[in-house]
């Protein structure tokens, strides 16, 4: 449906976009996922052909976005970060013109832009200005924008910003629900959103891919991963190397000082068995375990795993999580 | 693109916006009027309604920029400069749209001058219709120029007070050609006299607002117009495909 190849936008000096492709299938919704920054909603306005590209292409439904641009844009519905609403105008005269610019037909218009607000549940609003409308209305009357005109993919930058917990909800229904229809690019900051709509997800930082994976084995790769968070006794480093001398250890991190010779720290693990081996290594050498505890990465961590390597694009998640590069200045420290 | 227009166009109305200026320009015009006809009995002027369209135009053109200077300077600010360039429609076609609305308000201002010359005719004066009609079509040209170069310093600047600062500039600029033409400084180099005063845009109003029809005329303002409209729609390109 969407095609994104070696896409490329400089900022002066700056490269906000590194050379990005990946692909939008019929049907999907595909999370875009990174830290605020990223490089997402610069992607997300080339594909909407808002900007153009320094290099690379962008192709919507067979069609360039430069070079057949008019035949594009019919094809995208676009949310952006900030909803493009006019104060002055009231909600259903808004989605008419709205209507009207996408080139909806004139018998349509009245038809579509009754369904958009519909779905967005501001049928009630429709005669109230934009500007005495609160931030999640505005949001919503910018997402009924997008719908108009029946667009085949749905360029969705942030849609959930500024929602209570209800409306977030709403929302996330409402996507899923227009999955039948369209194909969907939704971008995001925060994990778990992507997780509980997203099939594949794209996980961009400083305007790399880092990872393009579906959520089951993002999952999975979660699963794997147990964390056990331990307090002990005695000398850093001594500690630090028994530590990661015991099989099935993959990194050791978040190495704090408590007090005087009393250390906490996490050591990843392959599985649980690792556990009690750690226990008995630590006491034949004499450091004392003050406290220990199980805990399962979580979806935030894997995240922030993720976005804090730097380097290019792995295969899949389980690659990127299996790599545990050393920091020159202490071996032991993977963070 | 009609939606686009019509847009623009109810823009103005949904605040008093238009209408104060409106107010403001029927104002300045009946007080030029009243005492050009308060005037008539010392006898030393001879009132044509030509002479007041002169005569107010100096006033009006300060009005334009306030006019324009939003119109895309606001679409930045608020962020929906993004709904228009990602919908299909080729900027040339949004620029046009927002000109040809900012051109019927400024018609809908001229249109209310009409009453004058009815009521004066009504109550037995003497209206010279081609003339005045003629006067009516300079001071309509020269405005689309006003406009064109109005719009374009609201999509460079990006701010919209000081778009129309800086199409106050501009438009004073415009006044005083044909007066820095006829200076003694640009008078001593006759090509560049002659090319400033080829530009001036009052010399050609005059021969307008005298009911003279110049094809020449028409060309330049017609022309000029469509050049900085043009103009308008390369520095939106051009600012796309540049770094911001």
């Amino acid at each position: 449906m969407v095609e994104i190849r070696n896409l490329t936008k400089h900022y002066g000096r700056n490269t906000a976009v590194k050379g990005i492709s990946f692909e939008i299938r019929d049907n999907e919704i595909l999370g875009f996922l990174g830290p605020n920054g990223a490089g997402k909603s610069t992607t997300m306005n080339i594909i909407a052909g808002y900007l153009p590209a320094s290099a690379g292409t962008v192709t919507v439904c067979g069609h360039d976005i430069t070079e057949d641009a008019i035949e594009a844009k019919k094809c995208i519905g676009y949310l952006p970060e900030i909803p493009p609403v006019y104060p002055d105008m009231r909600v259903e005269e808004y989605l008419k013109f709205c209507a009207g610019l996408k080139g909806v037909k004139r018998a349509d218009i009245m038809p579509q832009v009754e369904k958009a607000m519909e779905r967005l549940v501001i049928t009630d609003m429709r005669r109230r200005l934009i500007r005495n409308l609160s931030k999640g209305y505005k949001q919503r009357v910018g997402f009924a924008q997008a719908l108009l005109g029946s667009p085949k993919v749905l360029i969705l930058d942030e849609p959930t910003v500024g929602l209570d917990p209800a409306q977030v909800t709403e929302v996330r229904r409402l996507i899923l629900d227009l999955k039948r229809d369209h194909s969907i690019i939704f971008s995001s900051h925060i994990l778990s959103e992507v997780s509980a709509v997203c099939e594949r997800v794209v996980i961009i930082n400083k305007g790399e891919i880092l990872a393009e994976d579906t959520i089951e084995h993002l999952e999975a790769s979660m699963t794997a991963n147990t964390l056990l968070n331990l307090t002990v006794d005695g000398d850093r480093d001594t500690i630090v190397r028994i530590i990661k001398d015991v099989q099935g250890v993959k990194a050791v991190r978040d190495i704090r000082e408590l007090a005087e010779r009393r250390w906490s720290l996490s050591a990843e693990l392959e599985n649980e068995d690792a556990r009690g081996e750690i226990m008995t290594a630590l006491v034949s050498n004499k450091c004392g375990i003050v406290e220990m505890n199980m805990a399962k990465l979580s979806l935030e961590q894997v995240f922030l795993k993720v976005t804090s390597q730097a380097g290019g694009k792995r295969s899949s998640l389980q690659d990127l999580l299996d790599e545990t590069p050393e920091a020159p200045d202490n071996p032991y420290d993977s963070e | 693109m009609f939606a686009l227009y019509k847009k623009e166009l109810q823009s103005f109305y949904y605040s008093p916006f238009a209408y104060v200026l409106a107010a403001l320009f029927m104002f300045i015009f009946s007080v030029s009027f009243v005492s050009a006809i308060s005037d008539l009995t010392s006898n030393t002027l001879k009132f044509t309604f030509s002479n007041i369209f002169y005569n107010n135009f100096f006033y009006f053109i300060f009005i334009i920029p306030i006019l324009t200077m939003r119109s895309f300077a606001d679409e930045r600010r608020g962020g929906t400069e993004v709904l228009l360039y990602s919908s299909p429609l080729p900027v040339w076609k949004i620029v046009l749209a927002k000109f040809l609305a900012i051109v019927t308000v400024y018609l809908f201002m001229m249109a209310t001058t009409i009453f004058f010359p009815i009521y004066a005719a009504a109550t037995g004066g003497q209206v010279v219709w081609p003339a005045l009609i003629c006067a009516y079509l300079g001071f309509f040209l020269w405005g689309l120029v006003c406009i064109a170069v109005g719009m374009l310093l609201s999509s460079l600047v990006g701010n919209a007070i000081i778009a129309a600062i800086l199409g106050e500039i501009v438009m004073e600029g415009l006044l005083f050609l044909d007066t820095f033409a006829g200076s003694r400084l640009v008078d001593s180099y006759p090509h560049l006299n002659s090319v400033v005063t080829w530009f001036s845009m009052q010399r050609r109003f005059v021969f307008f607002s005298q009911g003279m029809f110049r094809l020449e005329d028409l060309i330049f303002f017609l022309s000029l117009t469509a050049v900085v409209l043009i103009w308008n729609i390369l520095s939106i390109e051009k600012r796309r495909w540049s770094h911001r």
